[in-house]
Formats: C-alpha cells, sequence, structure tokens
C-alpha cells in the first residue's frame, strides 16, 4: 500500500523536485544508512554506497511498481543490491562460519528452540558474538525479519530470491547460529 | 503452514531478536553532514550534461565499415613482384637437366667466379712475395678497414659479375633483356651458401695478418712504456 504521503514524494521525484528530494533522503535516509551499513566492513564505505543508493533510487523512480513493493521495501531492495554489488566488486576478504560438515543441520529444533528462545542475558551476549560471524547475507536477512518485521514475501523481494528460499536460509541461519554458540561455549 | 510456523519462530525467538536489537542500537550513527554531501552530489549530477554516448559509437562503426568498403586495395610492391615473376620465368627458362640427373652450371658464371677466384690467388701470392717487414710497416700504417678490402672487392665484383645479362633462348632472338642480380636467383648451388676452400684460406690468411698486427702492436706500446719509463 502506497500513502498519498508517498505518492505525492514519487510525483515530486519524477519532476526531479529538490524539495522531493531533500524530503525522500530525510524519510528513508536512516533505514537506508542502517541498512548498508550492517552490510559493509566500515562507514567510509557505508557512506559512499548510501549516496549511490539514493543517486539510483532519483534516476529510477519510473521503474517503481506500485503493485510489486511497498515505496520503502522497493528503496531496501535498490540498497540491498547496492552494498551486495559493492561487496563483490571490492572482493574483500573476510572469514566466516561455513557449516561445511553439515554438523549445523543435525541440530535438532528443540536444540535451537532452547538456544534461541528461553531469555537468558548470557545468551544474548552468546548470540551477539555468533552474529559477527555470519555472513552478511544471512545477518541481513535475520536482520530484516526480527528487527525490521519483513515479511518472508517482502525479504525475497529485497533479495531477489523465492520466499521458500528464504524461509529455507532462516531455518539453516538459526542453526548455524546455535552450532557457532556451542563452539564458542565449548 | 509454513509461514504461520515462521510468524510463531518471530516471537519465539527473544534472544535471537533481543541481540539482534542490540546489535542494531551497537551500529555506528548516521554522519550529520551525509544528507548535506548527498545533495550537493545529486544537483552535481544534475548539472552534468548527459551525453547518450551510443548513437555516435553506432555513427563511427558506420563510418568505419564505408570506409573499409570504399577504399581501393593497396598494390604493395610485393604484388607487383609476384605478377612480374611469371614474365621472367616465361623470359629465363631454366636450363635443362641432363639425362643423368646432374645440375647443369651456368658456364659464364662459373667463369667469372673463377676468374675471381684466380685473381684471389695471384693477389695472396703477390703478398707472399713482398718482405714481411714492408708488410709490418704497411699494416702499422693502415687501418683495419683497409686491410679488409680485398674481401669487400671480391664480393663487389662478384656481385657485378653474376649481374650481367644471362644468355637466355629467347634474349637471344632480339627480345627483352632481364637483369638478374644474385638476389634474384634461388640457392641452387653449394657453391653459393657455402664458403669455397679459397674463401676460407684467405679468412684464415685475414685472421692471421690481424693477429700479427695485434702482437706488433702490442710489442709498440710495450717499447713505448718501457721507454718512457728509462726516461723517468
Amino acid at each position: 500500500m502506497v500513502t498519498d504521503i508517498e505518492i505525492n514524494l514519487i510525483e515530486g521525484l519524477m519532476e526531479q523536485s529538490p524539495k522531493a528530494q531533500q524530503m525522500m533522503v530525510e524519510r528513508y535516509g536512516r533505514h537506508v544508512f542502517s541498512q548498508v551499513v550492517r552490510l559493509l566492513p566500515s562507514v567510509e564505505d557505508a557512506e559512499e554506497v548510501y549516496q549511490d543508493v539514493f543517486l539510483k533510487v532519483f534516476l529510477n523512480i519510473n521503474r517503481y511498481e506500485e503493485e510489486k513493493s511497498s515505496f520503502k521495501t522497493w528503496v531496501s531492495r535498490i540498497a540491498y543490491n547496492e552494498s551486495i554489488t559493492w561487496l563483490r566488486h571490492k572482493r574483500q576478504q573476510m572469514i566466516y562460519f561455513e557449516d561445511e560438515d553439515g554438523e549445523a543441520e543435525r541440530l535438532s529444533e528443540a536444540e535451537v528452540e532452547a538456544t534461541l528462545g528461553h531469555p537468558n542475558q548470557e545468551t544474548v551476549q552468546l548470540i551477539r558474538a555468533a552474529l559477527k560471524h555470519l555472513p552478511p547475507e544471512e545477518r541481513s536477512l535475520i536482520t530484516m525479519f526480527y528487527y525490521e518485521e519483513m515479511s518472508v514475501k517482502d525479504i525475497a523481494y529485497v533479495t531477489d530470491s523465492p520466499p521458500n528460499t528464504i524461509a529455507s536460509k532462516l531455518f539453516r541461519t538459526r542453526k548455524k547460529l546455535c552450532k557457532i554458540i556451542q563452539m564458542l561455549q565449548s | 503452514m509454513k509461514e504461520d510456523y515462521i510468524e510463531t519462530l518471530r516471537q519465539q525467538d527473544t534472544n535471537l531478536r533481543d541481540a539482534i536489537r542490540l546489535e542494531e542500537e551497537a551500529l555506528p550513527p548516521m554522519p550529520a553532514d551525509l544528507n548535506a554531501r548527498l545533495m550537493q552530489r545529486v544537483a552535481k549530477e544534475e548539472k552534468k550534461p548527459r551525453r547518450i554516448v551510443w548513437p555516435w559509437i553506432a555513427a563511427a562503426c558506420a563510418a568505419g565499415v564505408l570506409m573499409i568498403w570504399l577504399t581501393p586495395p593497396k598494390v604493395t610492391p610485393e604484388d607487383v613482384v609476384a605478377k612480374q615473376k611469371p614474365k621472367v620465368e616465361q623470359q629465363t627458362p631454366s636450363p635443362a637437366l641432363p639425362s643423368n640427373g646432374k645440375e647443369v652450371v651456368n658456364p659464364e658464371a662459373f667463369k667469372a667466379e673463377e676468374s675471381v677466384i684466380a685473381k684471389a690467388e695471384t693477389e695472396k701470392a703477390s703478398r707472399r712475395t713482398t718482405p714481411r717487414q714492408e708488410k709490418t710497416e704497411n699494416a702499422q700504417m693502415t687501418p683495419p678497414s683497409q686491410a679488409e678490402e680485398p674481401a669487400t672487392d671480391l664480393l663487389a665484383v662478384q656481385e657485378t659479375e653474376v649481374s650481367t645479362p644471362l644468355p637466355s633462348g629467347e634474349g637471344q632472338g632480339g627480345g627483352s633483356v632481364v637483369m638478374l642480380t644474385e638476389r634474384d636467383i634461388p640457392i641452387t648451388r653449394p657453391e653459393n651458401y657455402k664458403y669455397t676452400p679459397e674463401e676460407i684460406a684467405l679468412m684464415k690468411q685475414q685472421a692471421n695478418e690481424a693477429y700479427l698486427k695485434w702482437v706488433e702492436l702490442e710489442l709498440e706500446i710495450s717499447k713505448y712504456t718501457l721507454e718512457k719509463m728509462a726516461q723517468k
């Protein structure tokens, strides 16, 4: 659903009105920046990509399709794609946990629920440490789901993946987090 | 069913939700001037005239194709030579091989070579007759480039003598005369690409002479240095 404010904003952007551009930046700036800085390794890189995202939004505003997603989700999609493109382009060497042996997959759902579900401050800190070992795409995925409370359909639109793939990735990432926590504890 | 289950997970994983919230709160804050910088960049981008490049590239490609299509093919000297070669072959028929398969040597060219060899031998003989002292004096006076003159002369003589018009069946009958130099004749005879014994002997002699000259020069130098030392 696109609100009246968004409709006016989009119309202003189509006319390349500086006022509309300023309004757009003020309205979605923080959201875009948090999304970009979450994926990229440094603030300087995030600033660069942030500017690229808005330039792309201003240039491609005609391509926005109301039926496919909300305006915010469309902006998120551009931000996500720009960040991933930047990461792929820079090819920065980062070390993340990869479940190559499938040990995380073998964890039972009860085990995962016990770790992630029962309120425990110590576990929260462990999860925070474990989050750092996840690849940026997975970290972004669970943040969109748990923190931004986006639907699987919207996440699928942002990441340009089928909703079933997103659901599978969510389950896998939860198990992966549990495995990392177990490794950190041991 | 799956969607409902996923929704319950969102509510259920409290630890994970708290951890992500704390992580998000710990993210670096957005710089205050970032939006101002962005707007400056946007203004700059808008000022830049957007050039559409692809029509120009297409026009350049079309012009290139037209240029290639319209320009006549170049006639290179190699092509001219290639065109002329068959004529030469017609005018100068190759000497017929005898029935036993042995190569027939052009008698005049052979004579020319013989005369060159004879000339070289006479030069050698005249050098041998001159006294050694005189030879050394001459060697000291003349630079090494002059000492090698006989060999270069010999080559020049060879080339000019071979480049004289060859008698041919058609040429004798008053037809067009083809001038052939040694470069035009393919090397078919071993004499043309191997050193003859005379040439080898000549080269050895020149090497010996050069060595003697070098020894004499060394002696002169040592004499001079000894004299200088004696004067001191």
